[in-house]
């Protein structure tokens, strides 16, 4: 059977079977190169392109820090809040989508588009582009029920910034809002959508607040679904940071200078710690968390009273009376003035062709330097002032902490002015008049101080003339800043007079038998009256022109001490609006005062001196 | 019809156990290329259970193949033909429409495509006009073939499916190789193709000339046409040398890969077996396409010679077009790889012709009895 398959009688075309067999030959090297080619030598780079095919790196949120106060009460906390995203590479229809979204939220449609024009430059097509934040619960039921509709609409779980003590805790907190496109641009790590701090503590706590992102590696397929995936690295939480703020006294302080404008600090002296930081009016930050609508943000700006503006750090005012301190502490330093040193206080000062009056009319008669801070004498600040010259007191208060920014954890604080012939010629381009001198030792003029810088330098002569920054942060090391060009003796007698000046003087509205206390009043005036025979009393004056009414004090009890100040803007007396609303503070610190002295305190509620018309100047 | 009982004994078993070899390869492969992966599970898509259903019919299209002689497909060539040509006509007229194309008649309740029928005809037709012709074929017999050849596969490409039009016509030009042209007619048509085939460049739709011009830079339109061209080298070439392993094809189960299932389904099988597992198909291939040709070559008269020449060429220019447009060196043309792209009918088509090849095959000897 095998001879006859292999007759000559073959009825196969030769030459057809040889092209068979060159064709299968053909096709095996063909492929077989073509095979080795792709897969053995360029295999890794496709491997290599296979994997960027499939492995995408996407980001995962932290939780943010949050902050409590100094007994652990929440101030700032991240709960759950639904937002809206598109997912464009799944959308069919993107501007029907907008429309309903728009009827959804009743977020304008135009605002929708421009957030969309926006998100499509950063957001990839296959991950959410956020449109609408915190929904509220209706549209949420409204787009779960329609959204099968809408393809590539998708609810977002996003964490959202809550106040629960709003307007309280508003200038130390700050607020976060939406990062906006230089915050983007300038931290590689936010999304679009990310909430950043954008003021107080949250702004200048931002890294520690926000922790980092971390990373997963999701698998991609040609769609751009998400499948299996992998943490590379776990997201860290943002720290959770304790304040030195006890909410309980910052709620009690706000409620005394409810209605008012002004400022409350209250510090430890020996740590710079801050215990309340209270400004008023305030405002509550959470309406910025979700970005403020335009008219309550018009109301907030154009508020006469400035209601953002954190008056403890921001608002720069003459310290008035309280910087004879300062000015105290200079002369004795400056060998100037020597405590038993009696000065003649005739009423009046001639500098040059000008009378600068006291604040009482007739003068105080002879006074040393106790009796001249207790009695708040006007004459005898002018004579050391003069003698000092503006130099040597701008040198003796920038060295002492004033003129310059505190260094507190706060953004945009104000550094206040301590004027200078420099500065003047600067400024002005005019010469210094000695006139201004003597206006800027008792605190007027072009003097501008911050209730901070005055509660610092207050800590400070009470600590052992450590200038400590003040610190709002618990766990934070106090921090010594400088030290006080002041001897030990010399602040002694500095801090004595305001103890005696809470006993005889100004401060007497603060006098408790318990507490070993000290204080200056300050009653700064704000428009210049050179004549002080025509200010009339505070009631009839115009509010902008009223003056603003200080008072720096400190209190010592059972080894603990606290410096308090307090502003009140166009206030009026210092002693008499603002006094009350200290001893107010220290009966937190402290706790009620006895009765036999409260009895008292009732009886003299403010000095004699406040009743007359004429008490400016103290 | 006689069945002698000696024919079992020579039923060529490598033609059918290459047969079923690829055939289940090409299972096993749609098993992983239907997959694709939601979350973390692999959902498999029922492809390769249907491709086993329509094999085992398939089966029985063999089996049906071999029980005659195979003398009698000489006798129904011509008739077969002319019924095909006419289906080819009313599907034209009242074909349902597809995807663009109209390539289906409805017949009772089934759809059937007679373009796949047609192929067979045209098998049948070409090696029963050529085995009339026992020298090299001159201008008259070229001629001949060309005018009953040409309108059948003009009437599939207008329909439009230019890959089975482009098989029935490389069929009948292989098989015209096969038989060999005289001197005269080579000579002028070797000088005339490459004259000719340039030509034909206008009249290629504007999106053919893309998958041509896409072939040479697939970078000029990357998620077009050029798509399907980087995306199968990137399967193919991540295999590397021992591939990715069964079911682990991330190129197929995160659909980069297009047409996984049909067209492409040799990337995924490249993929997933690598280097050595491409070797080896590639092996299977040419081990089966050397069975048609141990049997073009012993048949026992020209008929079946040329019958089995046929089916080499039918399955050698699939084999080419569709691994080569897979492997990235020739254009996008819709033609299957054959047992392993999923499809009904181009598996009843395949095991059909096997099956006219196993019967070729096992008359070898008998001729003395005719």
């Amino acid at each position: 059977m095998r001879l006859e398959s292999d007759s000559p009688q073959q009825h196969a075309p030769r030459s057809g079977l040889i092209l068979l067999q060159a064709l299968v030959l053909g096709l095996f090297c063909l492929f077989t190169l073509r095979l080795w080619y792709l897969q053995v030598h360029k295999g890794s780079k496709f491997s290599e392109m296979s994997r960027d095919n499939q492995l995408r790196q996407v980001l995962i949120g932290s939780a943010r820090g949050r902050i409590v106060d100094a007994n652990g009460l929440p101030l700032a906390l991240s709960e759950p809040s639904f937002a809206l995203g598109l997912v464009r590479e799944d959308c069919e229809d993107v501007d029907a989508t907008l429309t309903k979204v728009s009827e959804w939220t009743g977020v304008d449609k135009h605002v929708l588009t421009e957030t969309f024009k926006r998100g499509k430059k950063r957001v990839k097509p296959f991950e959410p582009l956020i449109l609408s934040t915190d929904l509220p619960f209706e549209a949420l039921a409204r787009i779960e029920a329609n959204a099968m509709l809408y393809p590539g609409l998708e609810i977002v779980i996003r964490q959202k910034r809550y106040y629960p003590t709003g307007e309280l805790m508003s200038h130390v907190l700050g607020y976060v809002a939406e990062a906006n496109e230089d915050e983007l641009e300038k931290n590689p790590q936010l999304s679009l959508g990310d909430s950043v701090g954008k003021q107080g503590l949250e702004l200048t706590l931002e890294n520690e607040l926000r922790g980092s992102k971390g990373r997963k590696q999701v698998e991609v397929d040609a769609f751009g679904r998400q499948h299996n995936e992998a943490i590379l690295e776990p997201p860290q939480a943002g720290k959770d940071i304790k304040l030195s703020i006890d909410a309980n006294l910052q709620r009690e302080s706000a409620k005394l200078l409810e209605g008012q404008a002004g400022a409350i600090v209250v510090m430890e002296p020996d740590t710079g710690k801050l215990l309340a930081m209270v400004s008023q009016p305030s405002f509550d930050n959470n309406m910025f968390v979700l970005g403020v609508p335009a008219d309550k943000w018009r109301e907030l700006r154009d508020n006469p009273r400035h209601p953002i503006q954190n008056r403890v750090t921001q608002g720069v005012y003459p310290p008035g009376s309280v910087f004879k301190l300062l000015m105290a502490a200079a002369g004795l330093s400056e060998g100037l003035i020597r405590p038993g040193d009696v000065v003649a206080c005739p009423g009046t000062y001639r500098v040059g062709n000008r009378d600068f009056h006291d604040w009482k009319k007739g003068g105080h008669g002879a006074l040393d330097l106790r009796g001249a801070l207790v009695h708040s004498c006007d004459i005898y600040f002018y004579k050391l002032g003069d003698r000092m010259g503006i130099d040597r007191l701008h040198d003796y208060a920038t060295a002492s902490g004033f003129g310059a920014r505190t260094g507190i954890d706060l953004p945009h604080e104000k550094a206040g002015l301590i004027p200078s012939k420099e500065w003047k010629r600067k400024r002005f381009g005019a010469a210094w008049s000695k006139g201004e001198t003597v206006i800027a030792s008792i605190g007027q003029g072009y003097v501008l101080t911050s209730p901070l810088q005055i509660a610092r330098y207050l800590s400070a002569l009470v600590n052992g003339g450590r200038l400590m920054k003040p610190e709002l942060v618990q766990t934070e090391a106090p921090r010594l800043d400088a030290t006080l060009p002041v001897k030990d003796t010399d602040r002694q007698i500095i801090l004595d007079a305001m103890v005696t000046t809470v006993e005889q003087g100004t401060g007497k509205s603060l006098l408790r038998s318990d507490v070993v206390t000290g204080a200056k009043t300050g009653t700064a005036q704000v428009v210049k009256l050179i004549n002080a025979d025509v200010r009339q009393k505070t009631a009839q004056m115009p509010y902008e022109q009223r003056d603003h009414a200080w008072v720096a004090s400190w209190g010592r009890k059972d080894g603990k001490t606290y410096v308090v100040v307090c502003l009140v803007e166009h206030g009026g007396h210092g002693g008499e609006v603002s006094g009350p609303i200290v001893r107010k503070i220290f009966e937190q610190l402290f706790g009620s005062a006895p009765a036999r002295s409260a009895k008292s305190a009732a009886a003299a509620p403010a000095p004699t001196p406040a009743t007359d018309p004429a008490d400016v100047g103290d | 019809m006689p069945f002698d009982r000696r024919l079992i004994l020579c039923v060529n078993w490598p033609l059918l156990g290459l047969t079923a070899l690829l055939f289940g390869v090409g299972v096993l492969n749609l098993y992983s290329a239907s997959g694709f992966r939601m979350g973390d599970e692999l959902s498999l898509q029922p492809f390769y259970n249907k491709q086993l259903i329509w094999g085992l019919a398939g089966l029985f299209c063999l089996l049906a193949m071999v029980v005659f002689d195979y003398k009698y497909l000489a006798t129904i060539a011509w008739p077969l033909m002319i019924v095909m040509t006419v289906m080819l006509v009313l599907v034209l007229i009242f074909g349902k429409t597809v995807s663009g194309a109209r390539r289906w008649l409805p017949i009772g309740g089934y759809s059937f495509q007679p373009s796949e029928i047609a192929k067979i005809a045209m098998l049948l037709l070409a090696a029963k006009i050529l085995s009339k012709r026992s020298e090299r074929l001159g201008w008259l017999d070229l001629a001949g073939i060309l005018v009953v050849s040409l309108p059948v596969a003009g009437l599939i490409i207008v329909e439009p499916d230019l890959g089975t039009g482009l098989n029935v016509l490389l069929l009948v030009a292989g098989l015209i190789l096969y038989r060999g042209l005289t001197g005269p007619v080579f000579k002028t048509l070797a000088v005339a193709g490459p004259i000719l085939i340039p030509c034909g460049w206008f009249f290629l739709k504007p999106y053919q000339k893309g998958r041509i011009l896409t072939l040479f830079d697939p970078q000029r339109d990357p998620l077009g046409a050029g798509y399907h061209i980087i995306q199968s080298q990137i399967a193919i070439g991540s295999g590397q040398m021992w591939g990715k392993g069964f079911l682990e094809g991330t190129q197929s189960q995160l659909r980069y890969l297009p047409e996984k299932h049909t067209d492409f389904a040799v990337a995924v099988f490249a993929e997933e077996w690598g280097f050595i597992g491409g070797i080896v198909l590639l092996t299977l291939f040419c081990l089966f396409l050397l069975q048609f040709y141990s049997t073009a070559k012993n048949a026992k008269d020209r008929f079946g010679s040329y019958l089995a020449a046929g089916v080499f060429f039918y399955f050698f220019w699939q084999i080419l077009i569709n691994m080569g447009m897979v492997l990235g060196i020739m254009p996008v043309v819709g033609i299957p790889l054959p047992f392993i792209s999923y499809g009904g009918s181009a598996t009843f088509v395949n095991f059909t012709l096997v099956g006219i090849v196993v019967n070729v095959s096992m008359r070898r000897y008998l001729f003395k009895k005719n």
